[in-house]
C-alpha cells in the first residue's frame, strides 16, 4: 500500500513547492527558481523505444530560461576514415578524455539574445563549449576538426542536441520543458541544470540529478554478460544446444 | 512489436528479426547451409553493430548446426576420426580469430575486416558456385562431354603425419584437416558463421572424402568450433546477445524445415546457381559500403571506455 501511496505524495509535495514558489510572497530580489522532472529515473525494460522527460518549474519575476543536461562522463574515441586503394578505411583518431554522453541546451531565445559569448563559455552552456581535452598532444587545428566531428557525430545519434525554442514560459513565472532520450541513451548519471540569466547575467542555478538505468530482464541480461562473461558464454551455448536439439525433435515427429 | 536488445543495446521489431530468421532459414534449409554468412551482413545492414552481429550470429549457429548434427550421426554419417582433426583445427583456430577479433575491435579496425573477409569470401564462393552450376547444367544436358578426374595426386599427399580416416576411406596427412579446421576457425570467429560454405568444398576437393559423409563431419566439426566462438566473444569481447539469438534461432528453425521441404523438390543445379546469385548479391552489397563515400567520414568508436 505504501509503495502505491508514495509516487502519488511525492507528486503532491513536488506540485505544493511548485505551487508555493508561486504563491509565497518572496523579497524582491532574491531571484530564485525551482524546478523539477516528471521523473528522477529512466527505465530501460523491453519495450523500451526512447523516453521523454518533462521537466517543469517556476521563476521568480521575468528572465531567460536555459536548461542543460549532461550525461554520465567516459572517454570517447572518434575516428576518421581514409580512403587506401579504393577503400574507405578507419585512420586517424582522437581520444576526448571525460566527454559527457549525452549533452542537450534549451532554451526560451537563442543563447546570443540571452548572454553574451564569454559569459555561456564560463558556464560551459552549449554543446559548441564543453570541455573536451584530449589525451595526445596534436595539434590544435586537427583536434578541433575531430571536436566538430565528435559533436557533430552525437547530433546525428541523438544524444547531443539543442533546442532554443523548446522552453515555453506560462505567464512569465511557470515554464516547461522536454527532455528527450534516444533509444541508445546511455545509462547512468545524469545532471539536469536549470539556469536563470537576467540582462545577461547568470541570476540563479538550480540542480536536479537523474538516473538512467537498464531494469528487470534486459538489466538482469546485460550484468549477467558482464559480470560473469564465462557462465554467460555457457549459457548461451547450453540454450543454443537445447534450442537446435528441441527443434529437431518436434520437427522430427510432425 | 519493439524489443530492446540487452547487449547489441538498441531496440528492433521482435517479428521483422522472427522474419529474418525465417527467411535465411528458409534458403539454407533450401540449399543445405548454415546461413550464417546472410545472416551476419543482414544484421549489419538493418543496424546491429557488426562485432554483436558476428558474436551473436556464432551462437545461433551452434542451434541451427545441432539438430542436423545429432541426424547425421544417428545415420552414421559422421567420420568422427576425421571431425575431431577438424574440430582441434576448429578450436585453435577460433581461439586465434577470437583473439585477433578483440585486437581489431581496439584499434578501431573490426567493422573493416568483417566487410573485407566478406567480400572475398562470399565473392570467391558466389564465382565457384556458379560457374560449377552452370557447367553441370551443360553436362547434364550434353551427357557425351568428357567427366573430370575424380582424384589427382598433388603434393599435398606428400606431407608426414599421415592417418587413416576408415570411415572416409582416406589415407592422409593429418595436417590437411588440421589446416582446414584452423582457417575455418578463424573464418568463424571473424566473421559469425559456421564455414561450411568453404569447409564442404574442401573436404570434397581437398581432402577428397566422399560426399556422403561431408555434411555430417562439417556439421559436427560447427556445433563444436561455433560453441568454441560463442563462449569465447562472450569472455573477451561481452558481445554475444542472447534475446537477439533466440529470436533469430526461433525464425530460422521454422524457416529451415519449410526450405528443405521446398528445396527437395527444386533440381540441384538450378538450386546452386540461385544460391550462388545470392551469395553473389550480398557480396556487392558489403563491397558497396567499403567503396562509397561516407556521408561524414568521422564515426564515434566502442564508446564505454570508462
Amino acid at each position: 500500500m505504501s509503495r502505491l501511496l508514495s509516487p502519488l505524495s511525492k507528486w503532491v509535495v513536488r506540485w505544493s513547492v511548485v505551487l508555493g514558489a508561486l504563491c509565497a510572497p518572496v523579497p524582491a530580489n532574491a531571484q530564485s527558481i525551482v524546478a523539477d522532472l516528471s521523473t528522477r529515473e529512466v527505465a530501460i525494460s523491453t519495450g523500451f523505444t526512447g523516453a521523454e522527460l518533462l521537466l517543469f518549474g517556476a521563476t521568480e519575476g521575468f528572465g531567460d530560461i536555459v536548461v542543460t543536461v549532461e550525461g554520465p562522463k567516459r572517454d570517447e574515441i572518434i575516428r576518421r576514415k581514409e580512403r587506401v586503394a579504393g577503400i574507405w578505411v578507419n585512420g586517424m583518431s582522437v581520444t576526448f578524455e571525460d566527454a559527457p554522453a549525452y549533452y542537450r541546451t534549451a532554451a526560451s531565445k537563442p543563447l546570443s539574445e540571452i548572454a553574451s559569448p564569454q559569459v555561456l563559455e564560463k558556464l560551459q552552456i552549449g554543446s559548441g563549449r564543453i570541455d573536451l581535452t584530449t589525451r595526445s598532444q596534436g595539434n590544435a587545428e586537427r583536434d578541433l576538426k575531430f571536436r566538430d566531428a565528435f559533436i557533430r557525430s552525437k547530433e546525428r545519434q541523438a544524444l547531443y542536441s539543442e533546442d532554443i525554442s523548446d522552453i515555453k514560459i506560462i505567464r512569465g513565472r511557470l515554464f516547461r520543458s522536454t527532455i528527450p532520450f534516444p533509444v541508445n541513451v546511455p545509462t547512468g548519471t545524469y545532471q539536469v541544470t536549470v539556469h536563470l540569466f537576467k540582462d545577461g547575467r547568470l541570476v540563479s542555478s538550480e540542480k536536479t540529478p537523474l538516473t538512467v538505468r537498464k531494469v528487470g530482464l534486459e538489466a538482469k541480461i546485460y550484468d549477467f554478460a558482464h559480470e560473469h562473461a564465462a557462465w554467460y558464454g555457457m549459457i548461451a551455448i547450453a540454450i543454443a544446444l537445447m534450442a537446435g536439439w528441441l527443434a529437431g525433435v518436434i520437427f522430427r515427429r510432425a | 512489436m519493439q524489443i530492446y536488445l540487452p547487449i547489441a543495446e538498441m531496440s528492433l521489431n521482435a517479428l521483422m528479426l522472427l522474419g529474418l530468421g525465417g527467411m535465411v532459414g528458409f534458403l539454407s534449409g533450401m540449399f543445405g547451409v548454415g546461413g550464417g554468412f546472410l545472416m551476419t551482413p543482414l544484421l549489419i545492414f538493418i543496424g546491429v553493430p557488426p562485432a554483436v552481429a558476428v558474436g551473436t550470429e556464432a551462437n545461433q549457429v551452434v542451434a541451427a548446426s545441432v539438430s542436423g548434427a545429432l541426424a547425421h550421426w544417428r545415420r552414421g554419417n559422421v567420420d568422427i576420426r576425421m571431425g575431431v582433426v577438424l574440430m582441434i583445427g576448429g578450436f585453435i583456430g577460433s581461439t586465434l580469430g577470437v583473439s585477433l577479433f578483440t585486437f581489431l575491435r581496439e584499434i578501431g579496425q573490426i567493422d573493416f575486416v568483417i566487410a573485407v573477409s566478406y567480400v572475398l569470401f562470399l565473392g570467391i564462393v558466389g564465382i565457384l558456385m556458379v560457374v560449377e552450376s552452370v557447367r553441370a547444367w551443360f553436362r547434364s544436358r550434353n551427357p557425351s562431354a568428357p567427366r573430370r578426374k575424380l582424384h589427382h595426386h598433388t603434393w599435398l599427399h606428400g606431407l608426414p603425419f599421415k592417418m587413416r580416416f576408415r570411415r572416409s576411406k582416406l589415407y592422409i596427412s593429418a595436417l590437411l584437416p588440421l589446416g582446414v579446421g584452423v582457417v575455418v576457425g578463424i573464418l568463424a570467429a571473424i566473421m559469425g558463421v559456421g564455414g561450411g560454405f568453404v569447409m564442404v568444398p574442401a573436404m570434397i576437393y581437398l581432402l577428397g572424402m566422399p560426399t556422403s559423409v561431408v555434411v555430417g563431419t562439417s556439421l559436427f566439426q560447427i556445433v563444436f568450433v561455433t560453441a568454441n566462438v560463442t563462449f569465447l566473444q562472450s569472455v573477451n569481447n561481452q558481445t554475444v546477445d542472447i534475446v537477439l539469438a533466440m529470436l533469430l534461432v526461433v525464425g530460422s528453425v521454422i524457416g529451415a524445415q519449410i526450405g528443405a521441404r521446398v528445396g527437395s523438390r527444386l533440381r540441384g543445379e538450378e538450386v546452386r546457381i540461385a544460391l550462388g546469385l545470392i551469395v553473389l548479391a550480398v557480396c556487392a552489397r558489403v563491397a558497396w559500403t567499403l567503396v562509397a563515400t561516407p556521408d561524414d567520414l568521422y564515426s564515434l568508436g566502442i564508446g564505454g571506455a570508462h
